[in-house]
């Protein structure tokens, strides 16, 4: 084993981890509190705002999937607890292995983990990644309140359009990430149409026989059997 | 005429406590994950060079700022305060922490932009991260059988469609919703990725441009509600 990849599996880094997990536990159980409090007083449900805390969980847990598979693929050049940080702290595996990239090519090092990868270019990929989520944090701790203010102000002259609007700029992210597997065809499209189909039809049952316990898992029953449908096909796209 | 409402003193200081726990939990957190290569350095004396690390630094920098910059300042349009607070804390936004607040607010019944709305989202975005964390935590404990078991070629190709299948879903949630509003943006994110190499960070504001664009015309013709 490479010596620098002895030195990032070290305890202290578990440590560090473990400190994080504990932030981000507390930010989620005090933002839970607060506006659960803000809700009632404005007129929600209880219930309302369980079964939502509840979908958003249960809907969560199969896309979080795709990040333990990219901690897998980080862990033999990075260590353990490192992507592990990385992934939790405003994270996104493009973004860490990208950042890593630039790390180890300001040394002059092109590629993660191989030969000339020292503890020297390790800890520089380690810099650049934590150096690089500088900005949106200091833009979002300093800015968000003047932004929320000003987008404020336009919605108030016009809610319906901002309801409209609100919608228009969800789409135009996603479509986005629609339009990589329709472009790139093959297993990704097959995959991404079976999602669609199931959607549709629960979308349909959920009308129909308004079972409205089905909106809540809807999201998820229609990602695994998609999931499953590119097992299936992927011996047609091999 | 902007009615001046009395609820406002109060929802204030309910701001007031969200900017509070946001500022400070961010920046706690900025601190921590500087812990790692500061540990490298003090405690095992690992520090690259300094031209080295102005190098990345520069690098780094001149790409992260205009990306965090387009990021906020569309985001901030679609989530609540807390909202937003959780999802710079955590990261992975589009494609685990937006999609799972969508479905709650549909399964709460609250509209994304009205008061309620704010506050369903930043309940379903911390339950998001509370499932999410919790996977992560186990992928790291089971981090050794687990790399075997997803190395099978059989179930392989599920976890490498994870994406796909979570947008074909997604996708066809808005379309049912409002087809009229999804069909010229999906159009030119599919020319933009079929003809162009252009990163997300070009691509999304274009895309969410486009459709605002184009929701407004359809607004003003009243041929969306």
């Amino acid at each position: 084993m490479n010596y620098y990849l002895t030195v990032a599996n070290s305890y202290i880094f578990y440590f560090c981890g473990v400190l994080l997990f504990s932030l981000i536990a507390l930010q989620a159980v005090l933002y839970i509190r607060l506006n659960y409090q803000e809700g009632l007083k404005i007129g929600l449900t209880k219930s309302q705002m369980s079964k939502a805390l509840r979908s958003a969980a249960v809907n969560s847990i199969v896309p979080s999937l795709s990040i333990v598979v990219a901690f897998l693929a980080m862990v033999p050049v990075l260590g353990i607890p490192i992507p592990w940080i990385r992934l939790s702290f405003l994270g996104s595996a493009p973004y860490e292995l990208m950042a890593a990239g630039i790390g180890a090519k300001a040394m002059g090092v092109n590629g993660l983990g191989g030969n000339g990868y020292t503890a020297e270019v390790f800890a520089n990929s380690v810099w650049t990644m934590c150096l690089g989520s500088i900005w949106a944090i200091f833009m979002v701790s300093c800015f968000l309140g003047i932004i929320k203010k000003r987008y404020a102000k336009v919605g108030r002259e016009d809610p319906r359009w901002r309801n409209t609007f609100v919608n228009a700029a969800f789409v135009g992210v996603f479509s986005i990430f629609i339009a990589d597997p329709v472009s790139s065809g093959g297993l990704p499209l097959a995959t991404l149409i079976s999602g669609a189909v199931l959607m549709t039809g629960f979308a349909i049952l959920i009308a129909r026989f308004r079972t409205s316990w089905l909106k809540e898992f809807a999201l998820t029953f229609s990602m695994l059997g998609a999931m499953l449908m590119s097992i299936l096909l992927a011996k047609y796209f091999a | 005429m902007m009615e001046i409402k009395p609820v406002s003193m109060d929802t204030s200081a309910y701001e007031k406590k969200v900017h509070l726990i946001g500022r400070v939990t961010l920046i706690t957190g900025l601190l921590l994950t500087f812990l790692l290569p500061i540990n490298l350095w003090l405690k095992f004396g690992i520090l690259p060079p300094f031209k080295g690390l102005l190098n990345a630094f520069v690098s780094i920098t001149s790409l992260m700022i205009p990306v965090s910059l387009v990021e906020i300042l569309t985001f901030s349009t679609m989530m609540g305060a807390s909202a937003m607070y959780i999802a710079y804390l955590t990261g992975n936004i589009t494609n685990i922490k937006m999609p799972s607040a969508i479905i709650a607010m549909e399964v709460a019944e609250v509209e994304p932009s009205s008061k309620e709305g704010e506050i369903v989202s930043g309940i379903a975005m911390a339950g998001s991260v509370l499932a999410c964390e919790i996977i992560i935590v186990l992928g790291v404990l089971l981090s050794v059988p687990l790399s075997v078991k997803l190395n099978n070629p059989v179930i392989q190709p599920a976890f490498q469609q994870i994406l796909p299948a979570l947008f074909g879903s997604l996708g066809a949630y808005y379309f049912l919703k409002d087809w009229k509003l999804s069909i010229i943006p999906l159009i030119i994110a599919i020319l933009l990725s079929k003809f162009t190499k252009l990163p997300t960070a070009i691509t999304i504001p274009i895309c969410v441009f486009t459709s605002i664009l184009v929701a407004r015309v359809l607004y003003k013709k009243g041929l969306v509600e």
